[in-house]
């Protein structure tokens, strides 16, 4: 048995807009074990978080329990696992198995482990994916003393499905994907509960929202294109079922300069635009990547969010390295700026704009 | 005047002779290195396990873990995959190359932790492999296709008569201007080259050691290193559990197959 040990600690430089503490730590257990023969694969890893605050940050999660059977025209998983799909870096517009562990990082690329079954057939023509997922999984959201939390609280109970199967409904989902020389591209279709909830105000409390779940139909697009060192990116949804039709997509490129001033370093460029129908602003982001290629395998990411509409801007920076063989430490700061004046427009950081903080964290690997 | 264009017929000679000359070195040149890259051929497949150790100016060591796997495929370059085993961090991110004679290799990237396979947008493969001096390109196959040849000279190198022969990399994004390569005249098995940069230093020097043969015909070199001078600092390759003929398919080098790899 393998697994991870975490020990993360959060800063905040101000107590927050609904008084949330300054400090905030967690833990996290992962453990792993991963099996393997010619004919399968069995998989298991599981995580157990423990926050000091927030105790809905507290978790307990098979992330992967599956095998995989290995046949000669297919191959089938069955079991609890992860699933990603998409080409873009910032936001993933197409990535629908698996519910977002939205507490771990708000960015939404933490997930949390799916049961399903999914047969692959592998051909000439592409990579065709096909899948059961059964049951489902709510979100989760910080509490009341969380910081990063939304403007109003999230209520816990009376979480309405459109589904008279609740969270027991069996989905289904879809994805072809193939590569033409310096062209990728994935069609994908997902039927089922909605992974995102849209809110609804609760009646039994005051000030408080109460997730509703709706049954949709997703169909997404993926494109990648290469030209020399820079990648073309674009993904496209079009989801019924959640009101009315709506179209999302983030597109943007990126790029890397290997060795740049004659160094060992490289240099990588992501540039993302958004866009919702449902959204009345189109938030950017500008990102970079410093690679050192040391031994230690140094990296500092900085990243921009720009609200082209109410002009908030969101500002990351990641510094990551290896310590000794069995530890990784990043430190990462985010600011957020909205000049505090109000030009009348939707604000994406109202609720959290005293959440800057200061975040360390390092993972031991045993 | 006379005398001018005795000269300049003499000159007109002495040129031709010379690129005459050029041209058969160029060809011997390339006659080596095709008789070199034909070794191996019939392998089928190949597996291997490696531990890579980097070493600093200090002599300090840190050593990095790897799995390799390689197909041969007729008419193309090869298709390969290495597995890393650690450090822990990485254990698990896998790198699937499909080679080509000549256009760019297409890479893909596996990321266990967020469960993606992302295509290596970058043509430019002269960085740092795992932070080692070993670059992404001198793990690439070195495919007869992709260089220019110049025959330079016969000469002994640690007491086995080799071949000395000049190659220029074709491809633009190549982080070497030229590289001199040792191969012995017995079994042709790349001895040592020695690697130059974009300003024509010579940068580095790789060394291939203790070949081992397999199945009667296949040749493995059992230790790499590579000594970057500008640097100080050296990385070492060594190949164990070398085995030919696992009976490895397309389907185990795809992309799909790589999301199955830990």
């Amino acid at each position: 048995m393998i697994g991870e040990f975490i020990v993360d600690k959060r800063h905040f430089f101000n107590t927050g807009v609904y008084d949330q503490q300054k400090a905030h730590s967690s833990f996290t257990f992962s453990p792993e074990v991963f099996l393997e023969n010619s004919e399968g694969i069995f998989h298991f890893k599981g995580k157990l978080r423990k926050d000091n605050e927030d105790s809905e940050r507290n978790l307990i999660d098979i992330q992967e329990l599956y095998i995989i059977n290995i046949l000669d025209e297919r191959e089938i998983k069955y079991g609890i696992s992860k699933e990603f799909w998409g080409v873009t870096e910032t936001t993933h517009r197409v990535d629908v198995i698996n519910q977002t562990d939205y507490t771990e990082a708000f960015d939404g690329e933490e997930k949390l482990g799916q049961p399903m079954i999914k047969i692959s057939y592998e051909r000439k023509w592409g990579l065709l994916d096909i899948y059961a997922l059964f049951g489902f999984r709510e979100r989760n959201f910080y509490g009341d003393k969380g910081r990063l939390r939304l403007p109003i609280s999230i209520s816990e109970k009376g979480v309405i499905y459109s589904s008279s199967s609740k969270n027991k409904r069996t989905d289904f989902a879809i994805r072809w994907s193939n590569y033409f020389d310096n062209l990728d591209i994935a069609i994908s279709h997902f039927s089922g509960t909605s992974r995102e909830p849209i809110f609804l105000p609760s009646h039994e409390k005051i000030n408080a929202l109460i997730p509703r779940y709706d049954v949709i139909d997703q169909t997404g697009l993926e494109i990648q294109y290469l030209i020399d060192s820079l990648a073309i990116k674009a993904e496209l949804i079009s989801r019924s079922g959640q009101g009315d039709r709506f179209s999302a997509a983030t597109y943007g490129f990126e790029y890397t300069q290997v060795g740049i001033f004659e160094s060992r370093t490289d240099l990588g460029w992501v540039v993302e635009l958004n866009h919702d129908d449902r959204l009345e602003s189109s938030p950017y982001v500008l990102g970079t990547r410093l690679s050192f290629n040391d031994v230690d395998d140094s990296q500092i990411l900085s990243g921009f969010i720009v609200n082209n509409k109410s002009k908030e801007i969101g500002f990351l920076l990641e510094t990551s390295r290896r310590v000794g063989e069995c530890c990784l430490l990043s430190v990462e700061g985010i600011y957020f700026d909205d000049r505090d004046e109000d030009n009348g427009q939707q604000k994406l950081f109202q609720a959290i704009q005293k959440d800057d903080f200061i975040r360390a964290e390092l993972i031991y690997y045993f | 005047m006379k005398h001018l264009l005795n000269k300049g017929v003499a000159y007109f000679t002495y040129s031709l002779l010379i690129f005459t000359s050029l041209d058969i070195m160029a060809n011997r040149g390339e006659e080596i290195a095709i008789l070199s890259d034909k070794n191996n051929d019939g392998f089928i497949d190949s597996s291997s396990s490696m531990k890579m150790d980097l070493i600093n100016k200090k002599g300090d060591v840190v050593s990095r873990k790897l799995r390799f796997r390689r197909l041969e495929v007729p008419d193309d370059g090869d298709k390969s995959i290495a597995i890393f085993e650690s450090p822990r961090d990485v254990k698990g991110v896998a790198i699937l190359s499909y080679a080509h004679k000549v256009e760019a290799d297409d890479q893909w990237l596996y990321l266990p932790a967020l469960k993606r396979v992302k295509r290596i947008a970058s043509k430019n493969k002269s960085g740092p492999f795992l932070g080692s001096e070993f670059s992404f390109e001198d793990f690439s196959f070195q495919e007869v296709e992709k260089y220019k040849y110049l025959f330079l000279r016969e000469e002994n190198y640690l007491d086995k008569p080799c071949f000395v022969v000049e190659r220029i990399p074709l491809d633009p994004y190549s982080g070497y201007t030229k590289q001199i390569v040792w191969i012995d005249k017995k079994n042709y098995l790349v001895q040592k080259i020695h690697h130059y940069d974009r300003k024509f230093f010579h940068l580095k020097t790789q060394l291939f050691k203790d070949y081992r043969i397999y199945e009667g015909f296949f040749w493995q070199p059992h230790e790499i290193e590579m000594i970057n001078h500008q640097n100080g600092k050296k990385s070492v390759l060594y190949f164990d559990e070398v085995k030919i003929k696992n009976g490895f398919t397309e389907r185990d080098f795809s992309q799909n197959s790589l999301k199955r790899s830990r």
